[in-house]
């Protein structure tokens, strides 16, 4: 799974430079998103992070005449507002903006963009909350995103795709300020950005950003070729212990070969939607886990990257990848020791529900493998979908992120196009793509869970021992006896377990 | 399903102020249609050019303030949770499916001060919205199972958000700065008492039977529609909901006299400390809550003098950030900081006490308030883009003072505000006699006097 510098030039400076317009003369503001194609598969070996640091630099820093604090005074009063944000294979700078002042805003922008200050000082202090992230804060603060990421870098080992976009702890402490200088020349140029622009702006404005954007290094640097994982042999866990934790947080994948630029993909959202749309109640996981069983906050699968779950309701635009894997989500369930406090009845119990809720999930899908989607719901989630998903362009800054997003995947509208793909679906597309993508046998697991039920967890999964799920007797006295039998099917159910580790905390990320 | 805003950062809500340019419009610039129901429901309709695409709100006054009585704080928010568990005409798989058909995103989420239900969808389907709505509001009929069931899920919640050590240390600041006050236990609740709920069907019953009325609620609807069809719409799915007569008698929390201290043992997250002012409760007459709002982003914002200072100059603190809650009730001032070295927790707070203390003696720049003026005014013009944006700055002041126009009477007032009530809130309010400092450090004690 080397990962292969094959100088795929993506953007050759012959091209045009490619503009999305959305021209929005009722709305008091502008958006401008620049998106370079480079993200994170830049980063050098060792440097894991380097991107990342670069843009948050750019935007963070002064420029050739203004030190940030300068710039921070100046658009105070304007209420302006800019960010970066970096993912795998693009780096995008959004700025906000309300056309009073839009003219006095571009002299900071160009200069932010075209004459970064990259002073020590600033360097300094952006570098330690990116140390801070990758040594603690990912750690200690959501057990969740944690297993996200460890899911990452689980499935994407020994690829470019593995890092987390801010890096690793020793990566970060090599980045110097010299390496943010080279990959601003040699990854932020006028051969790979796309300019994105919405709102209420003039031709003349667009036109001076364009020729300005020329500006910008004339460096055209090889992208590596990224390379796909391969599928995990069998079912692979890593259990990752830490003090104090209150739950199990789980995530699990596996590598699929399907992005928005295939045909199949409408089929597949359907699929997903109807297996577990994200923070919705209408999913089988949910249902299963949340709703029937009431084991946690909610259940979930997704068939791409969805920045920020725990926080977005709708999948926001940015993040658009070549490389795919389908994963899903199970909220913290409880643990042993938790529940021993909790519940007399449960005293004599050896681990808590990850097991189970494991077990679940992964029966579930290959239910679906086997078995496909009925025709009425088929037909019921692709009418929530076709209008769910215009829900995604809400905003100027939505709506351009997504067309901009489309661009990147060859199409001109993706939630126009997707609405028609969706319209010409059948059933038995959807459930050809289920068996052609989706599959129970294989895939990377991450719990993040207290060091108290890792052992026991470990032993119960590596060895498939029947795990039952430990109901408290208030509730246990009410459930209705499909539930019953349908927990003891779960509970003997049969996972294809190849390995389970036990990882501590501090060993994670490396 | 079912956020919850249990700990809502300390934001303050930005300025509406109409643009200089059109000077002749209201703060909030698009028209606010009210009708009030013979039986106290208020609707709310604000048309906006959003084609196709509506936000239906229903903006509940009951939240975790309301839950006075002994062992069953956490109810208004699990309450929430129950509201999907189905009704006569539409048990919960049918109302999932129902929902399902709209395509809306549909949620609900429970604070300090209310419980909003809302959905953003289809236009068209806005009938379908109120039949569902209304049937809920008034029909809810819910299996005792599916009751003691739901309250795993509760717990499932609290699990998510209290791996945060600041989710740890949030809960631990209410119960100490408050006494009396129904603030002292945050919207998620007791643990001990979130573990009680499965007992507690009995109260759930008398929860619905008070709280859920037509004279807590407002109906708000936000998009591509007109107040004539919302109203005809109102009349025809919830006049016959039945007015209620209950009101919580929530404590008056006591003065408090001292500082107060609270200290989390954690190392896994750099060193912080949380300054905790009791403040007041939020005025639209007075001049307080818009003071207080311009003060905290003077003092506090990404260009002000103790952010330069601490976070770009000498980087002994990583973020810096203050604000108040928003709610009925006298609440929290905060100012948060986390911070590089923890032998620096006690600089910081005596940085930020030395920048309140200018403030008291010298006021402000005038300079720096009209900006600061500016910069709330539009801030909020460039965030009203979409009706669910729209509907909940609406449903923010409604939960506040139960009236939509209270937002322009909030931003008219931001415009008065002088340097002279400044100087005034900060000496009123921004005392050590009110002060409650959160800390969290690998020390087992925090160490800041």
């Amino acid at each position: 799974m080397k990962t292969l510098m094959l100088g795929i030039l993506l953007f050759g400076s012959l091209l045009a430079q490619e503009v999305v317009e959305l021209k929005l003369p009722n709305t008091n503001k502008v958006t401008l998103k620049l998106m370079f194609k480079n993200g994170t598969v830049c980063d050098p070996a060792g440097k894991e992070g380097l991107t990342y640091l670069t843009s948050a630099l750019i935007m963070q820093g002064g420029t050739g005449s203004l030190t940030y604090a300068d710039i921070q005074n100046k658009i105070y009063p304007w209420a302006a507002g800019y960010s970066s944000s970096v993912d795998k294979e693009v780096s995008i700078f959004t700025f906000e903006v309300h056309q009073d002042f839009l003219n006095d805003f571009y002299p900071i922008l160009k200069g932010l963009l075209l004459n970064p200050s990259f002073s020590q000082n600033d360097f300094d202090r952006v570098k330690r909350n990116q140390q801070n992230y990758v040594d603690q804060v990912i750690r200690a603060s959501s057990d969740e995103d944690y297993s996200k990421k460890a899911l990452e870098d689980f499935l994407f080992r020994g690829t470019k795709y593995q890092h987390m976009i801010q890096g690793k702890s020793e990566s970060v402490k090599a980045i110097t300020l010299e390496d943010v200088r080279d990959q601003y020349k040699n990854f932020f140029t006028k051969n790979n950005v796309m300019i994105g622009i919405a709102g209420n702006y003039s031709s003349a404005f667009l036109s001076t950003l364009k020729k300005d954007l020329q500006n910008l290094s004339a460096i055209k640097h090889l992208l590596p070729a990224i390379v796909k994982p391969q599928m995990p042999k069998g079912i692979n866990v890593e259990i990752i212990q830490k003090d104090n934790a209150f739950g199990s947080a789980i995530f699990a994948g596996f590598p699929m070969n399907l992005t928005r630029k295939d045909n199949d993909f409408a089929a597949m959202m359907v699929a997903n939607s109807y297996l577990g749309e994200h923070r919705k109640s209408y999913g089988q996981l949910y249902q299963k886990l949340r709703e029937t069983r009431s084991m946690n906050y909610g259940d979930y699968s997704y068939i791409e990257w969805y920045d920020n779950g725990g926080r977005n309701m709708l999948q926001p635009a940015g993040t658009p990848r070549t490389t795919n894997y389908f994963s899903f989500w199970i909220r913290p369930v409880q643990i042993a020791k938790q529940l021993k406090n909790q519940y007399k009845e449960l005293e004599d119990i050896k681990i808590g529900h990850a097991h189970y809720a494991i077990r679940l999930a992964v029966r579930e899908i290959d239910n679906l493998v086997k078995n496909g989607m009925t025709k009425k719901d088929f037909e019921a989630t692709r009418t929530f979908l076709r209008s769910y998903i215009k829900l995604y362009v809400q905003t100027p800054a939505s709506r351009l992120g997504y067309l901009m997003d489309s661009k990147f995947y060859g199409k001109k509208d993706y939630v126009n196009e997707m609405d028609k793909q969706l319209a010409k679906l059948s059933l038995a597309d959807v459930n050809k793509a289920i068996k052609k993508y989706w599959q129970a046998e294989n895939m990377c697991v991450t719990i993040v869970t207290d060091k108290s039920e890792a052992e026991p967890l470990a032993k119960s999964l590596k060895e498939n021992l029947t795990s039952p799920m430990s109901y408290s007797n208030i509730v246990k006295a009410g459930l209705p006896k499909e539930v019953l039998n349908e927990d003891d099917a779960v509970a003997n159910f049969k996972l294809n377990v190849n390995e389970v580790k036990i990882i501590n905390s501090a060993d994670t990320f490396k | 399903m079912r956020t919850l805003f249990s700990f809502a950062l300390p934001i303050f809500f930005f300025s509406a102020i109409g643009l200089s340019s059109n000077a002749a419009t209201k703060p909030f610039p698009y028209p606010i249609e009210q009708h009030k129901m013979a039986n106290g429901l208020n609707v709310v309709t604000v048309k906006f050019d959003s084609p196709g695409i509506a936000s239906f709100f229903l903006v509940v006054r009951v939240g975790s303030r309301n839950e006075v009585e002994e062992g069953v704080t956490g109810f208004a928010h699990f309450f929430e949770h129950m509201m999907f568990r189905g009704t006569e005409k539409y048990d919960k798989d049918q109302y999932n499916e129902e929902l399902k058909a709209i395509g809306a995103s549909a949620n609900a989420n429970t604070s300090l001060d209310r419980t909003i239900y809302h959905m953003t969808g289809n236009a068209q389907k806005l009938e379908k919205m109120f039949e569902l709505e209304s049937d809920r509001f008034q029909n809810l009929q819910y299996p005792i199972h599916d009751f003691k069931t739901e309250a795993g899920a509760v717990k499932g919640e609290y699990t998510k958000n209290i791996a945060s050590p600041f989710a740890q240390l949030n809960e631990n600041v209410a119960n100490t700065a408050f006494d009396a006050h129904t603030y002292k236990h945050t919207t998620m609740g007791f643990l001990k008492d979130i573990i009680d709920m499965p007992n507690q069907y009995e109260y759930s019953l008398r929860f619905f039977n008070r709280f859920y009325r037509p004279e807590y609620t407002t109906l708000l609807v936000v998009g591509d529609v007109t107040p004539e069809q919302v109203n005809k719409l109102a009349e025809k799915y919830f006049a016959k909901w039945e007015r209620g007569n209950y009101e919580a008698k929530v404590p008056v929390e006591p003065e408090q006299k001292v500082t107060r201290f609270t200290h989390l043992q954690n190392g896994s997250i750099p060193p912080y400390v949380s300054l905790n002012f009791k403040g007041p409760g939020f005025d639209e007459k007075g001049m307080d809550s818009p003071s207080l709002d311009i003060l905290l982003t003077i003092l506090f914002s990404q260009n002000s003098k103790l952010y330069q200072k601490l976070v770009l100059e000498e980087q002994k603190v990583r973020s810096i950030n203050g604000g108040i809650y928003d709610t009925r009730d006298p609440n929290l001032i905060s100012v948060d900081a986390s911070i590089v070295n923890k032998n620096d927790m006690q600089y910081v707070k005596d940085e930020v006490t030395k920048a309140i203390d200018a403030v008291k003696t010298n006021g402000v720049d005038e300079k720096m308030l009209s900006e600061t003026k500016s910069r709330l005014k539009y801030s909020f013009a460039m965030g009203i883009d979409n009706p669910s944006s729209i509907a909940n700055i609406l449903s923010h002041i409604i939960q506040l003072t139960g009236d939509p126009e209270s937002i322009n009477r909030l931003y008219e007032n931001y415009e008065k505000v002088t340097v002279e009530d400044l100087k005034a809130v900060a000496k009123k309010y921004l005392t050590a006699e009110k002060l409650t400092v959160g800390t969290i450090s690998a020390d087992a004690e925090g160490g800041v006097k």
